[in-house]
């Protein structure tokens, strides 16, 4: 199972700067998620991962770049764009064309087609397929080789919601066979219930890189809601150590303090706790505090003609 | 390589566009080499001999027209990098054969051989359309000589067909360039030196502007299955001389060398 290893990433488009300097590490075993804004360099920072585009930097999948890997499809798939293929290739030939040069049997193709669900349209043409059972065809070629790495990019775009659940099982469950998964999404409830690990960026740098439970636990926007009959005493206290306090209703919402500051500020200052309850921000909560500033792509609320 | 033509050979088997360009160069040949050949048993004027063979090899290529199996299977190498990029393949392809080299050359040599191949089985449809009708069959040295010149034409042909796609990486512009360059940009670049040479002190000398006339790369190669006595029928009018089939021949393979050349720089180079 592979350490995927991606060392001082960069890339220019231009005057531009897409990817800068990234540098983090995907570990077997583990779902990575990849989240920033549009235009972050997310699928730039995937193709350079794999040698497609030229930049700087360099990425290797236990120790060997992606061109020095015998037989790339057998250690990592890769999905890239919605629908690469030609529209009247067969999708089992599609395959077959992918696995011809890397000694892949056309069983395997039988089986992967069956894996993602397009059994029954193996011999239909590609071009008429919707963008859901397009992208299940790239999740196939991805697939294929049975490779102990994935590099998914926008896997879930088009898919329906049991095609969501589908994938995301799918995809804990290579995970949980010891393989490395790096997916990229914009739907972050699911990234939430899906990833491990987080690798998030704005503007081609790197915005945070750690666990899931870790970048959302340290977003500003978590909160403690105090009940208490003694808020006039308590709401100087904690605003003392430093924290937020914000009265709503009968409660005091606290933010920059944990519920056990809280309980200890309060048990100091001799005020009862009638009910101390932690809410977490959620990760789009995190990840919108995390990328507020890094945004490529900006719109109004406004939408009429002046 | 072994790896890279094997994807070659599949992708060429499971496409539509192979068996239709193949198909239609093969049975555009039949029908036009049979209709040559039944004008050409009912002509009071035609000579026969050697010509014969050349005429119905090439469907009147021979005789200055273009060679249309050529432009026809020509499209095969344009569409052998263009559905590449038409289709958003190339990353498909690059991640499952990421040597470039490899992906490139395999699709020269894969372009190279179905257009011969396709190439030498049109030439052979023309002995048919001779056996058809009782003509007469070609000398071997003829037989060789035109055969060989219009496999190696129409390879080289394709071959410049697939650069184009790989350098401007846009099917229907690489289209465009196989079509337009060797029958309209080679005309006016004629016509203009014809305009020059005739209005020029000396219309009939040789050497000067006439020699650009030499170098322009599908006239020059179309020297290896031209008569002799139509070949550089124009270059000869305005005092410049052809450099005939191997010159001709050279001239074309070093044009497409070259455009093979900075196709093959740039796919390096380039993002996929």
């Amino acid at each position: 199972m592979a350490l995927i290893e991606a060392r001082s990433l960069g890339k220019s488009f231009g005057t531009q700067r897409a990817v800068d300097d990234l540098s983090f590490t995907v570990r077997p075993g583990s779902v990575t998620g990849f989240l920033g804004p549009n235009g972050s360099g997310k699928s730039t920072t995937m193709r350079l991962m794999l040698g497609l585009d030229r930049g700087q930097g360099v990425t290797t999948f236990d120790g060997l770049t992606f061109a020095e890997l015998d037989h790339p499809v057998r250690h990592v798939g890769a999905l890239l764009e919605a629908k690469p293929f030609h529209p009247t290739r067969t999708a089992r030939n599609h395959l077959r064309m992918l696995a011809a040069p890397n000694g892949i049997t056309d069983r395997r193709v039988d089986e992967v087609i069956e894996m993602v669900g397009l059994a029954g349209v193996r011999g239909g043409r590609p071009g008429k397929f919707s963008l859901g059972m397009g992208q299940r065809l790239g999740i196939a070629a991805a697939l294929l080789g049975d490779p102990h790495t994935l590099i998914l990019d926008e896997p879930s775009n088009g898919l329906d919601p049991q095609g969501i659940t589908w994938l995301r099982n799918l995809l804990k469950f290579l995970a949980a066979q010891g393989r490395s998964v790096f997916v990229s999404s914009h739907l972050l409830q699911e990234m939430g219930v899906l990833a491990d690990e987080l690798v998030v960026i704005g503007r081609g740098r790197m915005l945070a890189n750690g666990p899931v439970r870790d970048f959302v636990s340290h977003s500003g926007l978590g909160s403690v809601t105090v009940l208490t009959p003694d808020a006039a005493t308590l709401g100087p206290a904690l605003q003392a150590l430093g924290a937020t306090v914000t009265p709503d209703g009968d409660a005091l919402v606290v933010r920059g303090a944990t519920a056990e500051q809280i309980g200890d500020a309060a048990h100091a200052a001799g005020v009862r706790l009638h009910q101390l309850a932690t809410r977490q921000a959620t990760l789009e909560e995190a990840f919108l505090e995390a990328t507020g500033l890094s945004e490529e792509f900006r719109g109004t609320q406004s939408g009429g003609a002046a | 390589m072994i790896d890279a033509l094997r994807y070659e050979y599949v992708r060429l088997r499971t496409i539509r566009s192979t068996y239709w360009l193949i198909g239609l160069a093969l049975v555009l040949q039949l029908v036009l080499a049979l209709l040559i050949a039944w004008s050409l048993d009912r002509s009071t004027t035609f000579g026969g001999g050697d010509e014969t063979f050349d005429i119905l090899a090439t469907i009147g290529g021979s005789t200055g027209a273009p060679l249309l199996m050529a432009y026809v299977v020509g499209l095969l190498g344009v569409f052998s990098t263009g559905h590449e990029y038409r289709h958003g393949m190339i990353r498909a392809t690059l991640t499952a054969i990421p040597n470039r080299t490899h992906v490139f050359w395999a699709k020269v040599v894969s372009t190279a051989a179905v257009s011969a191949v396709t190439a030498l089985l049109c030439v052979l449809i023309g002995l048919v359309g001779i056996v058809a009708f009782g003509l007469d069959l070609p000398s071997g040295t003829r037989f060789l000589e035109v055969s060989a010149g219009t496999v190696l034409y129409t390879a080289l042909f394709a071959l410049s067909g697939l650069a184009f796609a790989a350098l401007v990486r846009n099917q229907t512009a690489a289209v465009a360039l196989l079509m337009l360059v060797p029958s309209l940009f080679e005309f006016v670049v004629q016509s203009i030196v014809v305009i020059i040479k005739t209005n020029s002190d000396d219309p009939r000398g040789s050497g000067g502007v006439t020699t650009i006339l030499k170098f322009l790369p599908y006239d020059a190669g179309s020297q290896m299955y031209v008569q002799s006595s139509i070949d550089g029928f124009v270059q000869r009018a305005l005092g410049a001389e052809p450099f005939g089939a191997v010159g001709g021949g050279i001239v074309m393979g070093v044009f497409v060398a070259v455009l093979l050349g900075a196709a093959y720089a740039l796919f390096l180079r380039r993002d996929a």
